[in-house]
C-alpha cells in the first residue's frame, strides 16, 4: 500500500498575491510586531505543554540515559554507549565498526600508547566485533583473558534475575560487589574505561557514585521489552508457525525448556526458574572464526574463577537483529545459531547429554535443515513484531513534542526508523512476509518525511504507525 | 480417564525435566565478580559495602589459626582466612594500583574491609581488602 499524503482535505490553497506591495509591507510589519509582542507568552505556553519526566523514576531513567551515552568517568573517552550503540540495538557489529572514524573511543587501543598491549585485540575487534575481558583476574594480562562479543542490553528487566541472584554479562558474573546490574557499571568502568592498565581509581578513571549506579541501572532496566511473550502466538506465516511448534515441542526442538516463551528464563514444571546458566559446548565448536584468524584466543571457562564452563541464557526474541551469536560471536547467522543445537558440540555438552538423558530415544536435539530454518523463521517473526512494537512506541512518544521539542521528536523518530529498518532486514533476510516488508518500507519513508517536516510531522508519524500496524497484522492475528 | 492419566504423566514429566534442569544449573550461584572487585577501594563495593561487609581495623591476628580480629565502630569480630579467601592490598589512597595480597599483608592497625562467605554467621572471609599506608 502506498503512503498517503498528509495534507488536510478541504483546506483552500494559499493566495498567490496579497495585493499592492504597500499593503503587504504594512500587514507584514504589523504581523511581525504582533508576533514579537506575543512571542514570550506563546513560548511559555508551548514550553508548558512539552512532556516532562512524569515522576522520579522517569527522571532517574533520563539521568541514566545521559550517563550511559555521555559519561566517560574521566577515563579513556569511552562511554557505555561506545560499545552498546542504540542504533545497533545496544550491541555492535563488525560492519558497523567499519563505519567508525579512526579516533572513535572504541579504538583506544590503537591510539593511546598505554593501552596498546593487553587491553584489546584490534584485529579481532574490527574483524569479529570482539572485546577483551579479564574475568579471571588481572595478574597475567598477556595470557589470562577472554575474547567476547558485546551482549545487547535489551529486555534486561526480563533476563537478569534468577533464584540464585542476578546474572549479568555473558557468563552471569560480570558485576563486582553484589553481582547486580547496578554494580555492573562499576566493573565496566574498571575493565573498559581505564586510561592505563594500572587501573587506579581517581587517576585512570573515577568510579560511579551510588546515585549514578542507581540511574544507570534504572535506564538499563527500561530498555526494550519489559514483559515476556505468551506463546504460542497466532502467527500467519506457515513456516514461522511450524517453527513455533517445533520450538515449543519438548520432544523435538526442546527450545522452550531453557528459553521459556522465547525469553531468557528456564521453566520448572511450568514455573519460571529465572535466568539460568548452562554449558552448551559453544567453546568446543570446531573452526572458531577468531581462532582461524590465528590470534590468541584462550578457552573461555565461563562463570566463576576457575570457571565452570557455563554461560547464562540470553533472550531469543531480540536475537535476530543482535547477531553474531553466542558469547564468542562464533556464528554469524540466526540459522547457523539454531543449527548449532543439532551439532556435535552441543549434543556432546553437559546440556546436550542432559536433554538426551530425558529423551525416550536418547536424542539431545536433532532437527533437519527445513526444521532449523522454520525455527529461525519463527524467531525472525517474533523479533520483527518486537521491532514494530518498539518503533511505534517511539513514534507515539514523538507526537507528544511540539514545535519547541522538535529535536527530541526527531531523535525519537530516528529510533523508530532504526527499529523499522531492523524489522525489514530481519524478515527480508529469510524471504519472509514480503507484503509486510513493503508496508514497513512505506512506513520508513513516512518516518523520514516526518523527520524533515516542520508542519506535517505528526500526520506523517501517525500514518507511519498505521502502516506498521498493517504490517503487524500480516504477521499475526493478535492485536498489538 | 486415559486423558487424565496422560495429563498426569505429562505433568510428572514436566516436573522431572524441571528438577533435572535445576540440578544442571544449580551449581552456579550468582556472585560478585572477583576480577574487578580488586580495584574498588575499601568501602565502595556496590551493594556490598556497609551491608554484608565489615570495615574496621585489625586488632589482633593469629598466624597459626589464620584468623584476624577486627574492631568495627561498635563490635569486635574474629574471622577466619581460608585458602580460598582473596586478599587485596588497597593502595588507591596512594594513587597506586591495587595488588593481590597475602596473609602477611594483614597487619595490626591496618584498615580492612571483610566480605563474609556467609553474611549471617560472619565466620569465614570471602575476600579481604587491606589498606596500604606506604608504597
Amino acid at each position: 500500500m502506498r503512503a498517503r499524503k498528509a495534507r488536510e482535505p478541504g483546506r483552500p490553497p494559499l493566495p498567490r498575491s496579497f495585493g499592492a506591495a504597500g499593503q503587504v509591507r504594512s500587514h507584514g510589519i504589523r504581523a511581525v510586531a504582533a508576533i514579537l509582542v506575543a512571542a514570550p507568552a506563546i513560548a511559555a505556553l508551548l514550553a508548558a505543554c512539552e512532556p516532562r519526566p512524569a515522576d522520579s523514576e522517569a527522571a532517574l531513567i533520563a539521568k541514566g540515559r545521559e550517563l550511559f551515552f555521555n559519561e566517560t568517568f574521566d577515563g579513556n573517552g569511552r562511554t557505555c554507549g561506545t560499545c552498546h550503540r542504540q542504533e545497533e540495538n545496544f550491541t555492535i557489529t563488525p560492519s558497523f565498526i567499519a563505519t567508525l572514524p579512526k579516533d572513535d573511543p572504541l579504538f583506544v587501543a590503537e591510539f593511546i600508547p598505554a593501552l596498546k598491549h593487553d587491553f584489546e585485540n584490534p584485529r579481532l575487534m574490527r574483524e569479529f566485533g570482539m572485546i577483551l575481558e579479564n574475568l579471571d583476574g588481572f595478574d597475567s594480562l598477556a595470557t589470562r583473558f577472554t575474547m567476547r562479543g558485546i551482549p545487547h542490553v535489551l529486555a534486561l528487566r526480563t533476563s537478569v534475575d534468577s533464584p540464585q541472584g542476578p546474572r549479568t554479562g555473558w557468563s552471569g558474573d560480570g558485576a563486582p560487589g553484589d553481582g547486580s546490574l547496578r554494580g555492573f557499571a562499576m566493573g565496566a568502568v574498571i575493565q573498559h574505561f581505564t586510561k592505563r592498565l594500572d587501573r587506579v581509581p581517581g587517576v585512570d578513571f573515577r568510579l560511579p557514585t551510588d546515585e549514578e549506579l542507581d540511574a544507570l541501572e534504572a535506564f538499563q532496566r527500561s530498555i526494550g521489552r519489559k514483559d515476556e511473550l505468551a506463546l504460542p502466538l497466532p502467527l500467519r506465516g506457515t513456516i514461522a508457525a511450524r517453527g513455533q511448534a517445533i520450538f515449543l515441542d519438548d520432544r523435538l526442538g526442546k527450545c522452550n525448556i531453557c528459553h521459556r516463551n522465547a525469553g531468557a528464563n528456564a521453566s520448572l514444571g511450568g514455573r519460571d526458574l529465572g535466568n539460568a546458566s548452562f554449558n552448551t559446548g559453544v567453546e568446543d565448536l570446531p573452526d572458531h572464526p577468531a581462532r582461524l584468524a590465528g590470534e590468541p584466543v584462550p578457552r573461555d571457562d565461563g562463570f566463576g574463577i576457575p570457571g565452570d564452563g557455563t554461560f547464562n541464557t540470553p533472550p531469543l526474541i531480540e536475537a535476530a537483529d543482535t547477531g553474531p551469536f553466542f558469547h564468542n560471536n562464533a556464528v554469524e547467522t540466526l540459522e547457523g545459531a539454531v543449527a548449532f543445537y543439532t551439532g556435535q558440540a552441543f549434543n556432546n555438552s553437559p546440556s546436550g547429554r542432559f536433554l538426551a538423558s530425558i529423551d525416550s530415544n536418547g536424542v539431545g536435539i536433532r532437527l533437519d535443515a527445513t526444521q532449523v530454518v522454520a525455527v529461525a523463521a519463527f524467531l525472525r517473526v517474533v523479533n520483527a513484531l518486537e521491532n514494530i512494537r518498539l518503533s511505534n512506541e517511539s513514534l507515539e512518544k514523538s507526537t507528544a513534542f511540539g514545535f519547541f521539542g522538535i529535536a527530541e521528536a526527531v531523535t525519537l523518530l530516528e529510533h523508530g526508523a532504526h527499529e523499522t529498518e531492523d524489522a525489514i532486514a530481519v524478515l527480508r533476510g529469510a524471504g519472509l512476509h514480503p507484503e509486510a516488508v513493503a508496508e514497513l518500507e512505506s512506513a520508513k519513508r513516512l518516518i523520514e518525511r516526518a523527520s524533515r517536516s516542520l508542519v506535517n510531522r505528526r500526520a506523517h508519524t501517525r500514518n507511519a504507525m498505521q502502516e506498521q500496524e498493517r504490517a503487524r497484522a500480516m504477521l499475526t492475528v493478535e492485536k498489538s | 480417564m486415559n486423558g487424565e492419566r496422560g495429563g498426569r504423566r505429562q505433568m510428572a514429566r514436566s516436573w522431572a525435566v524441571g528438577i533435572a534442569l535445576l540440578a544442571l544449573c544449580a551449581g552456579t550461584p550468582a556472585h560478585g565478580q572477583m576480577a574487578t572487585e580488586r580495584y574498588i577501594p575499601i568501602g565502595k563495593s556496590p551493594g556490598v559495602s556497609q551491608k554484608v561487609t565489615s570495615v574496621g581495623t585489625i586488632d589482633s591476628l593469629s598466624v597459626r589459626q589464620r584468623t584476624i580480629t577486627i574492631t568495627e565502630p561498635t563490635v569486635r569480630r574474629t574471622v577466619a582466612i581460608t585458602a580460598r579467601t582473596r586478599i587485596w592490598v588497597d593502595r588507591s589512597r596512594l594513587k597506586l594500583p591495587n595488588l593481590a595480597g597475602r596473609f602477611d599483608d594483614l597487619q595490626r592497625g591496618r584498615r580492612v574491609e571483610v566480605k563474609y562467605l556467609d553474611p549471617d554467621t560472619r565466620l569465614l572471609a570471602e575476600w579481604v581488602k587491606v589498606e596500604a599506608t606506604t608504597p
